[in-house]
């Protein structure tokens, strides 16, 4: 059988040309991974190439100027985040990729900042961590719950990644919690932790569907309503009580009221004809702290239809025209002789005027009475 | 009851059966009374009243002991004060409580904690404090007054004490000083934690005691036939 021989032959050339072949241009290996700190100097070698080797250096396929250079190695002082990139060494005359280094430049973490708050109670709470200063490196953070000497499991939050929840076993418990948080990176590690009772950390969501609506025939009235936050579990056996504020728009001082019962209040002393701010806040009634303000609802009191402007009119002009008013010109116009003639000669004596007036106006009314 | 160290309320438990010999309450008249939703709601007015007297008695006592108990971030194991009612429950034990257990409970709990609190007054060193403690025992009586009121026109019996023990209490030697200190801070921990509690459990008994409008008309027209 003269045929797999042949054929095995030619697997084993391949095979080997292809070792070769990838050990000649293996720098190809993944880039080496390095962190380094903000401010600090770095010198990067070019893997394991000799100190006096002629190489050339790129950043992000950018060539970087020999100067750099502490013979085959780059050197970089003080590191900026603009530093963090992929370098690559070069054998000079051959273009050979011999090195890789992929440069971040970041932080260890700083001493992170863990807050708790139970807005589902009796059902649990939550617990958020951030960062005061970013890093610019990925971290990793750890949670750990005590329950006095329990472990307690706090579960990641499916849409948020610094929040994780904890369900509540036991209630009106004297024992506190205590919870702590560890953050890592490559460049350094901290840590911090809170210990509370269960009571404290209580704060509802605000109220939602905070709606304001002016009161028909008051003017003075506006009608708020709102609904419990629909976080809170149980509003029957966990009751809240509610804080409203609200002022006009063109003043800065709010007026308060605490309600213990229902999500109704109507507002009895608003200005009239004033757009009025107006929001709610939640607390439950005995324990823990009170909810943020509501989303703001806006509403302006009742105010009458304006009457025809023409009734309300000073000016002695109209007396002279026909007016489509049907009610007669008040008595004043007659006896308001300063009013009469303006415009006009000042010497009009206003004993003359007034009868004339008069014929005038009668003549007015008759006119608009005949147009009925 | 074993005596542990630390655990001065096992000598003072004997002296607490002399409350269950309070007298008993009156059974109300039941004939045109408003039910017993009135003296409910005057139940839960006295745990938020005495939760509130509490919490100023309780800044002046843990003073008085004081550091670390006065300090806000004291957070001790619970070790000793076995017998200290415990106001801790699992959640949904304490949600599924029938009215009969949730009061018997709350009375419970509050005849020992009042026990416990008048053994706080003998050894209080200043007159101020004593003062202070007798009133909050005045007020904390009269609660448990009004639990006993509402089991009354619930029909529910008063818990009555264990057969045996007379009340005849012998001081043992005291236990030291700092774990006796340690047991008027969970003493004083667990009566803040009862009242919030309380408040709960009377917030409770009050939703289901008033049946909304709709069900009462219905109720009567089922008795119509």
């Amino acid at each position: 059988m003269a045929a797999p021989v042949p054929w095995a032959c030619c697997a084993v050339l391949a095979a080997a040309a292809a070792v070769v072949y990838t050990q000649r241009h293996s720098s190809q290996e993944a880039p080496h991974v390095q962190y380094e700190r903000l401010g600090s100097d770095v010198t990067l070698p070019c893997g394991t190439a000799n100190w006096d080797a002629a190489v050339t250096w790129r950043v992000n396929g950018t060539d970087l100027a020999p100067d750099l250079l502490n013979g085959s190695q780059l050197v970089l002082h003080g590191l900026e985040l603009g530093h963090s990139g992929l370098y690559a060494c070069f054998h000079r005359d051959s273009w050979h990729l011999h090195h890789q280094v992929l440069l971040h430049v970041g932080l260890p973490p700083r001493e992170p900042v863990l807050s708790c708050r139970s807005n589902t109670y009796p059902k649990g709470f939550y617990c958020s961590w951030h960062l005061p200063t970013p890093t610019y490196i990925p971290n990793t953070f750890n949670v750990t719950v005590l329950h006095g000497s329990k472990i307690m499991v706090c579960e990641k939050d499916p849409a948020l990644k610094n929040r994780c929840h904890i369900r509540y076993m036991h209630l009106f418990s004297t024992i506190k919690y205590k919870v702590s948080i560890s953050v890592s990176n490559a460049l350094g590690h901290n840590a911090t932790a809170i210990t509370f009772d269960e009571f404290t950390i209580v704060k509802p969501d605000p109220p939602e569907n905070v709606v304001a609506r002016p009161v028909p025939s008051n003017p003075r009235r506006l009608e708020v309503t709102w609904q419990t936050p629909s976080t809170w579990p149980d509003p029957e056996s966990f009751p809240l009580k509610f804080f409203l504020r609200y002022r006009p728009l063109i003043l800065d001082q709010w007026q308060h009221v605490e309600l213990s019962d229902g999500t109704t209040h109507t507002i009895t002393d608003a200005y009239a004809g004033k757009e009025y701010i107006i929001q709610v806040a939640a607390k439950d009634n005995e324990i823990g702290t009170w909810s943020d303000w509501s989303v703001a609802a806006h509403a302006t009191p009742w105010t009458e239809e304006p009457r025809h402007l023409t009734t309300e009119a000073q000016a002695p002009e109209t007396t002279t025209s026909t007016t489509s008013s049907l009610a007669p010109p008040p008595t004043t116009k007659i006896c308001d002789n300063g009013e009469l003639g303006s415009g006009g000669g000042p010497s009009v004596p206003s004993l003359i005027s007034v009868p004339v007036t008069l014929a005038l106006a009668a003549a007015a009314t008759t006119a608009s009475s005949l147009l009925i | 009851m074993d005596l542990r160290a630390g655990d001065s309320w096992g000598m003072l438990a004997c002296l607490c059966t002399v409350l269950w010999h309070l007298p008993a309450v009156p059974a109300l008249n039941r004939t045109g009374d408003p039910g017993p939703g009135p003296s409910i709601q005057k139940t839960y007015d006295l745990t938020r009243y005495l939760e509130h007297q509490l919490r100023s008695l309780a800044g002046t006592y843990l003073n008085y002991l004081g550091p670390p108990f006065n300090e806000p971030d004291f957070n001790p194991p619970r070790l000793g004060a076995e017998t200290l009612p415990r106001a801790t429950v699992n959640l949904e034990v304490w949600r599924s409580l029938n009215d009969k257990l949730r009061l018997t409970q709350n009375y419970e709990a509050y005849s020992h904690l009042l026990c416990y609190l008048r053994g706080l007054n003998r050894q209080a060193a200043t007159a101020e404090l004593r003062r202070s403690l007798a009133h909050f025992c005045t007020s904390l009586q009269g609660l448990l007054g009004s639990i006993a009121g509402v089991m009354a026109a619930l029909g529910y019996p008063l818990p009555q004490p264990l057969p045996g023990t007379e009340p005849i209490w012998s001081p043992g030697p005291a236990p030291s000083d700092f774990l006796q200190k340690m047991d008027d801070f969970w003493l004083l921990k667990e009566l803040q934690t009862w009242l919030w509690r309380s408040a709960k459990d009377f917030n409770r008994l009050k939703k289901k005691m008033q049946p909304p409008a709709a069900a009462v008309t219905l109720h009567l027209e089922a008795h119509g036939f």
